[in-house]
């Protein structure tokens, strides 16, 4: 029982992250590896602005007991400024694999100095003491407080889900479509194509450092092992099975990887000796799962809806009158 | 003809060491219909491209409706009312023709990203009555039966029309049209003619590229010609048969080499 409350705990705070990575890889189409590091510094950030000073030898910045759910919002305030300089160099000219290479630089930079400058978060060693945040005053068990918390982070979802399914059946959600199939012809009807993007980046890496600071409380301790930014690929993974620019599609990818394939790798025959064998096989399987999409569904369970236009439920008049129009080319 | 609307003086552009526009300069009158032709390598194109933002020029002065837009950004001088179009169709491919109309239609607030979030009833209001409009459009193009179909999915002809859904739909004060006949039959093209004709009807003001002479003595009322860069002649299509250096520049390579 408290297994599966921790798995759909982990899910729940995975899909609000892959919530905000679709709205720059499914919407605007720019394949973004930095947004591991969004989540990992609102998780860091979180726990800094909680668990108080520290006590030598640890060493790291701030150490305040604000509340938790304030921690959250100034840590995410932090998030969104460094993705507002990420994004301003990454989206101004760069696209597909420079966009992807910078965005891999910049999160790889971010890694390296978490780890080796130790004032910073305590380097290798990382932060803890996050733990359950409020359980006293709500007077609950510990038991008591890991249900409160998966129930927290399904409404935080749910919420975040509404606003994205709203912004994605927008005009604005529209228009990075139409950004993303064609920036010149985007250009040339009026759209402003670096903005288009950057606010969308901006929104999405909110939505990272938001999952960053719910996944602080979860796993209360964070240090570098806890977030490699290959992390981000098992993300894609699920975007892709789900369906690339549907947000529902994205959460129910992120329940289908993460459910299923922690499932799945938990009943396989793992050899005593080999104690790494069931994790190489989970990335083995989750490359088999990308590349079987790829192959019979490339849109995901569930594709991009082509027609977000309300009145489209009206049966379109008749096949088509097109008499000597569509009979060229 | 109410003045002009778009000024063009001393125009130039190099790629490397390549001057592809030289001292350009031409005007052209509100609610016209003018065509810009010449060889190939004449510099067409680069002059859209440079009027359009999608190049910046080396020197000279563009102002357009009174407003200078030499060097701005392409997305600023769309928004001022001058929409072009490119050589081949640029349909967003994964949305549908009633998307690609209505994206060409919305007015930019409505894509504001907070207003979406806190608007939705009132933006969902405008959007009906820009979809109206919108359908009245597509039935002019004849795309009505087609509004959910993937714009992908249309065949090349198709493509055309929704690109004129997509003017008709922007209202803009300027359309630059870049080879609008390329790969169309002549039953199309006359539509593609009509079209033009109709958005100079209707007030706009309208510069055609084109190859196709008897398309642009049919709907033009004024010809441009450039050859290597530079504008060698201004005026009616008839008045231009017999410019020798016009014919020069279309037939002088061909005939030095008989």
């Amino acid at each position: 029982m408290m297994y599966w409350i921790s798995v759909i705990t982990e899910s729940g705070i995975f899909a609000i992250l892959a919530l905000g990575l679709d709205m720059v890889w499914g919407w605007c189409g720019d394949f973004d590896l930095a947004f591991y590091g969004y989540l990992a510094l609102g998780s860091y950030m979180t726990m800094v602005l909680t668990i108080g000073k520290p006590t030598p030898p640890t060493e790291y910045i701030l150490g305040l007991t604000l509340p938790y759910p304030l921690a959250i919002v100034v840590a995410d305030v932090l998030v969104v400024a460094l993705a507002a300089i990420i994004g301003a160099v990454a989206l101004r000219n760069l696209r597909e694999i420079y966009f992807a290479v910078t965005t891999l630089g910049a999160v790889s930079a971010l890694y390296l100095v978490v780890q080796v400058y130790t004032p910073l978060f305590d380097g290798f060693n990382g932060l803890f003491g996050l733990i359950n945040p409020g359980q006293s005053a709500l007077n609950l068990t510990y038991n008591g407080y890991r249900q409160f918390f998966m129930v927290v982070v399904l409404v935080i979802l749910a919420a975040t889900y509404l606003v994205v399914q709203r912004l994605s059946r927008s005009p604005f959600g529209r228009m990075l479509r139409a950004v993303r199939e064609d920036e010149r012809a985007a250009a040339a009807y009026g759209r402003g194509i670096f903005f288009a993007k950057y606010r969308a980046y901006l929104f999405g890496a909110a939505l990272a450092g938001l999952a960053g600071g719910l996944f602080a409380a979860y796993i209360s301790a964070f240090n570098p092992s806890a977030w490699t930014p290959q992390e981000l690929l098992v993300i894609y993974a699920a975007i892709l099975v789900g369906g690339r620019g549907n947000p529902r599609g994205v959460i129910v990818g992120v329940f289908v990887v993460y459910v299923g394939f922690i499932e799945l790798t938990r009943y396989l025959p793992s050899p005593a000796s080999r104690p790494e064998f069931a994790p190489a096989l989970r990335q083995v399987l989750i490359g088999l799962l990308i590349i079987l999409m790829l192959r019979f569904r490339p849109a995901g369970i569930f594709a991009e809806r082509a027609g977000q236009e309300r009145a489209s439920r009206e049966p379109a008049p008749g096949p088509v009158q097109q008499a000597g129009v569509g009979a060229d080319s | 003809m109410n003045g002009e609307i778009l000024r063009i003086e001393k125009l130039s552009k190099s790629f490397g060491g390549v001057t592809a526009v030289r001292d350009c300069t031409f005007s052209v009158a509100q609610g016209a219909v003018l065509g810009l032709i010449g060889p190939n390598g004449a510099g067409k194109s680069t002059v859209v491209d440079l009027v359009s933002g999608f190049g910046r020029p080396d020197a000279g002065q563009i102002t357009f409706a009174g407003t200078p837009i030499t060097g701005k950004r392409p997305d600023t001088i769309a928004r001022l009312g001058l929409i072009r179009t490119f050589q081949t169709p640029r349909e967003w491919r994964q949305l549908t023709v009633l998307q690609n109309v209505l994206v060409a239609r919305c007015a930019f607030s409505r894509e504001a990203l907070f207003r979406t979030i806190v608007r939705a009833r009132r933006i969902r209001h405008d959007e009906m009555a820009d979809q109206a409009k919108v359908m009245e459009i597509l039935d002019r193009f004849q795309l009505a039966g087609l509004r959910d179909v993937r714009a992908n999915d249309l065949s090349g002809g198709q493509k055309r029309l929704l690109e004129f859904a997509r003017i008709a739909a922007a209202d803009p004060r300027l359309v630059i049209l870049d080879e609008p006949m390329g790969g169309v039959n002549p039953v199309l093209g006359t539509r593609i003619g009509e079209a033009v004709r109709h958005f100079a009807d209707e007030g706009h003001t309208v510069i055609v590229v084109e190859h196709n002479l008897p398309f642009i003595e049919r709907i033009c009322d004024e010809v441009v010609v450039m050859d290597t860069g530079e504008v060698i002649a201004q005026g009616s299509f008839d008045s231009l048969r017999d410019n020798p250096r016009v014919v020069d520049a279309y037939l002088g390579m061909d005939q030095s080499h008989e």
